[in-house]
């Protein structure tokens, strides 16, 4: 069994895998994580995203031997002490609903403003239309995204 | 004045959804417990022979294999007819029915025990439409039943001969709808534990209705109701679907659990979940309808047939709600309507928001728009002409009375909103100058009966309970599904005892603690539900008031105001202070009263007389309108939502933030309902069984919905509340359908509007990508799960090379294509991961042109400042390429070695004479794109070669450039089809060099020499354009034109190339 090491939310952690384990199963199996979800395993619907090296990536399409010596970010890593400004958006907007979609959402908005802190309406709509929302029709997102971009920082 | 009834609150439950805490069925994990899953039918419909599980008994870690006979209880199960197995016995119903359960220490040895079961069959002809169903020649799917109707309700009224003896025009529409997924985005799951105290089991998972599913539980394992207990989890979404299918899944997990006494849990995959979950009613619907010249409607004549598919679970309930409902919110004199569903070899049909409500809104909405044209009134005066007023009698024969029906008001204020009548004059103004897209405005209304109506017993639970220091639980017998149930019904107990909202805790749910307070169904919580609180918080109230009363000086609870945390006298008095609530609350403990209630609200008296279907169907009812307004791409058949104005009467609202969420939502899926959602099943084979072929709305789909709250509140209801979650979805697709025939002066009688139900007036159905890869394999797989994979991770490229010159690897250059390919496979496959390799990234520029890496991934490409000046085509193709996250990840040279038809970023490549560096321990070696790509997912790329980089020469003259992408949304496609083109024109301003590359239209993407040379050396005009049509024809026509798919891709994309070099004229025109 291979062991890999890599960063996860800011801390050191090695953990043996199988060569077939997918990086969502390992995070959420084997280390606990459970705020990505699993909602296609296929790529199609972004309730698994994490940030690889800051980018918001599907992790149910990566294997987990790849993320050997790289650097991975899930909502447990961004909000350890108290909400970011999104994280407070997406409260005061009613942005999620039964909120399996919501940590997949809030990952990729945060790599947006991290890149982009002002993001036009456009701009959060491309950004964030890879993840799949059944319950809010993503209005309520869009408003959230944009509160946030008016507040500040958001790691 | 209300504190915080129809406030805009923050919903209780946000703190966990926002950081990821909030615990999902799937979250759950106890030390020891074991993972199950379901060997599902190979074939829709036979006989069982034989079933083998000596193999996969044998595989180390696999604990348990249960089948039909091992379940202790009662083995045929179902909410109103026992028809359905947990685990079928000899027989296949269809393809979702499971044949065998396994429990095993990891999740990879249970699929591979289900792969190891061998099942032999002898297989029926499978029955899939309802119409041969219920033929009488045709096979009983449930011989026992007598009949393959499972349910007939009829409804006359009047006199329907009369009636059409008596109308002016009498017209005949047959509307037919699909099946619909609910597509919650998360796939269900249950955890069972064994439980010594009570000798029975704790159930948790995403449970819509826990006491259906203990119910079931205990029948299934032959235990009382009190060995059950079950506990909701945060559910994912439900919409209705997280009902039977649960259960299901709840017995057999129990059963695992029995045989191993070990916690045992059971989570779909998706592709799973599609399979075997119940999906919405697709209704066959032919309605006839007798009407006066002026739009007075005389008579209606209603013929619906439903799937029912292998079971009747809510068959029986749906089909009524649609047979109370199906002439719509209209008076006509003279009615018979006759609904049937019937069981197929499908998937199963049950509750989906709406619940038989959509279907007949379809029909009847564009019924009444046709209607209207024909007498040459517009479609608002057809529906003020027949619609419901105060005392109105329904088809059924209620009369509307005991609440304001506000059908007219609804739709006035829909109209006010949207601007309707304008936006009607713009629009049609607009369209005499626009060739190409054209715009459409139509509206649709409702009347919907609140909760369950006739349908059964309705009648709900609640606790309030006041602690010492005047904290407060509340405990409901219905379920937070995401709708915001706990915020509401907390609300509510806020509101009667002026305390803060953040002093009240809602508490798990659990059956065991409180009495079953009915399913959460119907649009019904915050009216049943929510009435229940509000007694038992009224209750709590009148004990602390006991004790408050004297130093108040006050007699009655109707002098006093409970708000803010203090409870004070209405007229304010000297002398005496308004009393802090935990005072209150600390001093009533102390008396030893008791400080909880038990709320518990039974619905007003409803009637049915099944024979004629007529009676009081409801207790009240809730009125709606819609207006969308949308614009149609008449070259692809493409439909783009713009607005929907959502006018709804819900009574009272109780949080206005999660009432204009249940619009938001229920108005997106009612898009989804309408446009994009076309579930694929042929012959019972589910073909659409994940997010790739099933598409519901992005992001991108949805512009404005602007919602519009009606408050008339009503007697029965909390604070006047009545019901919002189904209205919101079941008006939108009608009103879609309806703007479309405003459009392109066609009507459709059929949903989903598709691109080819729009362009060719008919559906086609394709077959799906991922069964084409199943019958590739030689062994079929069951599970779509990754195995039996190497992966070896090279430091050099050097030594990649190395490894690929002595042994067979698949390369990993990202893996958002393999990966997913890797799953339909099951043979070993060793896999080299290339990613990290840094001598195959970055994009570098030379006096030639550039080069790009093969592991430059998409998102580099498209903000590459080289390329975004010098190759727009190729930025434009590749940042339509799957999503963000895809794009962060997928790389180039994957996209061009897997080569798939649909890759995009190939035709810009052999647009710009693209040419590939591949190297093998043998040297380097350069070939043009176009020669590399063989035909669909095959090139000449050898064994031991690695494509390092992709040179492209850059431009050295001026060219105009045109590039458009179809896509059945408006994010996250696989492309159906693509053109790419460039132009540079001569000195005398004639076309010197043209390229044309298709993409997804051939088996691999190719320049169009034919139209290219056609057009060269000529001036690029409207005559030349059109010329090019017909050789375009003969040449898609040679090469694809017996597909499937050809009949509306040869129209289109010849429209779609015409269009680009269109767009390049007008380009050169204004250079």
């Amino acid at each position: 069994m291979p062991e890999i090491q890599f960063t996860l939310n800011g801390e050191r952690r090695t953990v043996n895998i199988e060569a077939n384990d997918i990086l969502l199963d390992v995070l959420r199996d084997k280390l606990g994580i459970k705020s990505p979800k699993c909602g296609c395993d296929r790529g199609d619907c972004g309730a698994c995203a994490v940030l690889l090296n800051g980018k918001s990536v599907r992790s149910c399409l990566i294997f987990a031997i790849e993320v050997n010596e790289q650097e991975i970010t899930t909502l447990e890593g961004i909000s350890k002490n108290e909400l970011s400004p999104l994280q407070q958006a997406f409260i005061n907007n009613n942005s999620f609903q039964c909120g399996y979609c919501a940590p997949g959402i809030i990952i990729t908005a945060t790599e947006l403003l991290n890149k982009n802190p002002h993001p036009t309406r456009e701009e959060v709509k491309e950004n964030l239309s890879g993840n799949l929302c059944r319950c809010t029709g993503y209005i309520p997102i869009i408003e959230a995204v944009l509160e946030a971009s008016k507040r500040g920082k958001n790691e | 004045m209300y504190n915080i009834i129809g406030k805009k609150i923050k919903r209780i439950d946000g703190y966990e959804k926002v950081t990821g805490k909030a615990i999902y069925g799937d979250d759950i994990y106890l030390k020891g417990m074991l993972y199950a899953a379901c060997r599902y039918t190979d074939i829709p419909a036979g006989k069982i022979s034989k079933i083998d599980i000596s193999e996969a008994k044998n595989i180390k870690g696999v604990e348990a294999i249960a089948l039909y006979k091992d379940i202790p209880g009662e083995k045929r199960l179902g909410p109103i007819r026992k028809d359905q197995y947990a685990i079928i016995k000899d027989e296949v119903f269809y393809s979702g029915d499971v044949i065998a359960v396994v429990a095993a220490q990891t999740k990879d040895i249970t699929y591979a025990a289900c792969e190891a079961i061998k099942v032999e069959y002898k297989s029926y002809t499978s029955v899939n439409n309802p119409e041969d169903s219920i033929k009488p020649e045709t096979r009983l799917i449930h011989p026992e039943f007598k009949s393959n109707v499972v349910v007939h309700y009829p409804l006359v009224k009047g006199n329907i001969k009369q009636g059409f003896e008596e109308s002016d025009h009498i017209i005949e529409r047959v509307y037919k709808t699909g099946f619909v997924e609910h597509a919650y985005i998360e796939p269900e799951s249950v955890t069972v534990i064994p439980d010594p105290t009570t000798k029975g089991y704790k159930v948790y998972g995403s449970i819509q209705n826990p006491y259906t599913t203990r119910k079931t539980v205990a029948l299934f394992m032959g235990l009382n109701l009190n060995r059950i207990n079950v506990f909701g989890s945060t559910l994912g979404g439900s919409f209705g679907g997280k009902d039977d299918v649960i259960n299901m899944m709840a017995c057999r997990a129990a059963l695992l659990a029995k045989i191993t006494d070990k916690p045992v849990k059971l989570t779909n995959t998706r592709e799973d979940s599609i399979k075997e979950s119940y999906k919405r009613h697709p209704y066959i619907m032919k309605y006839k309808a007798g009407f006066n010249k002026n739009g007075k409607l005389k008579a209606m004549k209603i013929d619906i047939l439903a799937d029912s598919g292998a079971y009747s679970s809510q068959s029986f309930f749906v089909t009524w709600r649609s047979v109370v409902q199906a002439t719509g919110p209209y008076e006509i004199e003279n009615i018979q309507t006759d609904i049937k569903a019937v069981y197929t070899n499908n998937c199963y049909t049950a509750a989906f928001r709406g619940f038989g409500s959509p279907q007949i809104i379809f029909a009847q909405e564009s019924l009444m728009d046709e209607i209207a044209e024909i007498c040459g009134i517009s479609p608002l005066e057809i529906r003020q002409i027949n619609g419901y007023g105060q005392g109105s009698i329904t088809a059924s024969g209620q009369k509307l009375s005991g609440h304001k029906v506000s059908l007219l008001q609804v739709i006035k204020e829909a109209v006010k909103k949207s601007n309707y009548k304008n936006q009607i004059k713009k629009f049609q103004e607009l369209n005499k100058i626009n060739k190409r897209y054209k715009l459409g405005i139509g509206l649709s209304c409702s009347f919907r009966g609140c909760s369950l109506g006739a349908e059964g017993t309705d009648a709900t639970s609640a606790i309030v309970s006041v602690q010492a220091d005047g904290s407060v639980y509340v405990l409901a017998g219905l379920n937070e599904n995401g709708q915001g149930l706990r915020t509401s019904f907390c609300q509510i107990a806020s509101e009667v005892l002026g305390v803060d909202i953040d002093k009240v805790v809602f508490l798990e749910p659990q059956t065991a603690t409180i009495t079953d307070g009915g399913p959460t169904v119907a649009s019904r919580s915050t009216l049943m539900g929510g009435k229940a609180t509000l007694q038992a918080a009224e209750e709590v109230k009148k004990v602390i008031f006991k004790v408050i009363k004297k130093d108040l000086k006050v007699e009655n609870i109707e002098d006093t105001i409970w708000a803010k945390g203090f409870i004070k006298k209405n007229k304010p008095a000297e002398n005496i202070k308004p009393i802090k609530f935990e005072d209150a609350a600390e001093k009533a403990y102390g008396a030893g009263l008791n400080l909880s209630a038990y709320g518990w609200y039974s619905s007003p008296e409803v009637s049915w007389e099944e024979s004629t279907g007529q009676g009081n169907a409801y207790f009240t009812y809730v009125y709606g309108c819609q207006v969308a307004e949308i614009e149609v791409d008449t070259f692809t058949g493409k439909i783009n939502i713009l607005n929907i104005t959502a006018a709804h009467d819900v009574g009272k609202v109780i949080n206005r933030l999660g009432a204009e969420g249940q619009i938001f939502g229920g108005v997106a899926q009612g898009i989804g309902y309408g446009v994009l959602e076309d579930f694929n099943i042929q012959n019972g084979e589910v073909k659409s069984n994940n997010f790739d072929e099933y598409l519901i709305p992005t992001i991108k789909d949805i512009n404005h919905i602007e919602p519009v709250l009606i408050e008339n509140p009503d007697k029965f209801g909390p604070f006047g509340a009545k019901s919002l979650g189904e209205p919101t979805l079941e008006l939108t697709s009608a009103a879609i359908n309806n703007a479309l025939a405003f459009a392109t002066k066609k009507r459709s009688y059929q949903i989903p509007l598709t691109l080819e139900q729009v362009f060719l007036g008919k559906n086609l159905k394709k077959p799906s990508r991922q069964s084409e890869d199943i019958h590739l394999s030689k062994n079929k797989k069951l599970s779509p799960k990754i195995s039996n994979i190497k992966i070896t991770t090279p430091a050099s490229l050097d030594e990649s090379i190395d490894i690929l010159n002595k042994k067979k690897c698949k390369i990993l250059a990202g893996g958002t294509d393999l990966i997913i390919r890797l799953r339909m496979k099951s043979e070993q496959q060793e896999l080299l991961n290339i990613y990290n390799l840094p001598q195959l990234k970055g994009i570098t520029e030379n006096n030639s042109g550039i080069s790009i890496g093969s592991l430059v991934t998409f998102s580099e490409i498209i903000k590459n400042k080289i390329i975004v000046t010098n190759f727009p085509v190729l930025v434009k193709a590749c940042s339509l390429i799957g999503s963000p996250q895809i794009r962060n990840r997928a790389t180039i040279g994957g996209n061009i070695v897997n080569a798939a038809p649909c890759a995009d970023a190939v035709p810009p490549l052999i647009l710009y004479n693209a040419k590939l560096i591949l190297k093998s321990q043998k040297g380097t070696r350069e070939i043009k794109i176009q020669d590399f790509i063989i035909k669909s997912y095959q090139t000449k790329i050898k064994p031991d070669e690695i494509l390092v980089s992709i040179k492209v020469p850059k431009p050295e003259k001026k060219y105009y450039y045109s590039y458009f992408q179809l896509g059945r949304r408006n994010a996250l496609n696989i492309t159906r089809m693509s053109i790419s083109a460039i132009v540079s024109l001569d000195k005398n301003n004639l076309v010197e060099e043209c390229r044309l590359v298709d993409g997804s239209l051939f088996s691999h993407s190719q320049r169009l020499t034919v139209i290219e040379d056609l057009i060269t050396g000529k001036e690029l005009n409207n005559i030349i354009i059109s010329e090019i049509e017909k050789p375009l024809f003969e040449l898609i026509n040679r090469e694809i034109g017996n597909r499937w798919s050809s009949e509306y891709k040869m129209p289109v994309f010849i429209n779609l190339v015409k269009s680009v070099l269109k767009d390049i004229k007008d380009k050169i025109g204004k250079s």
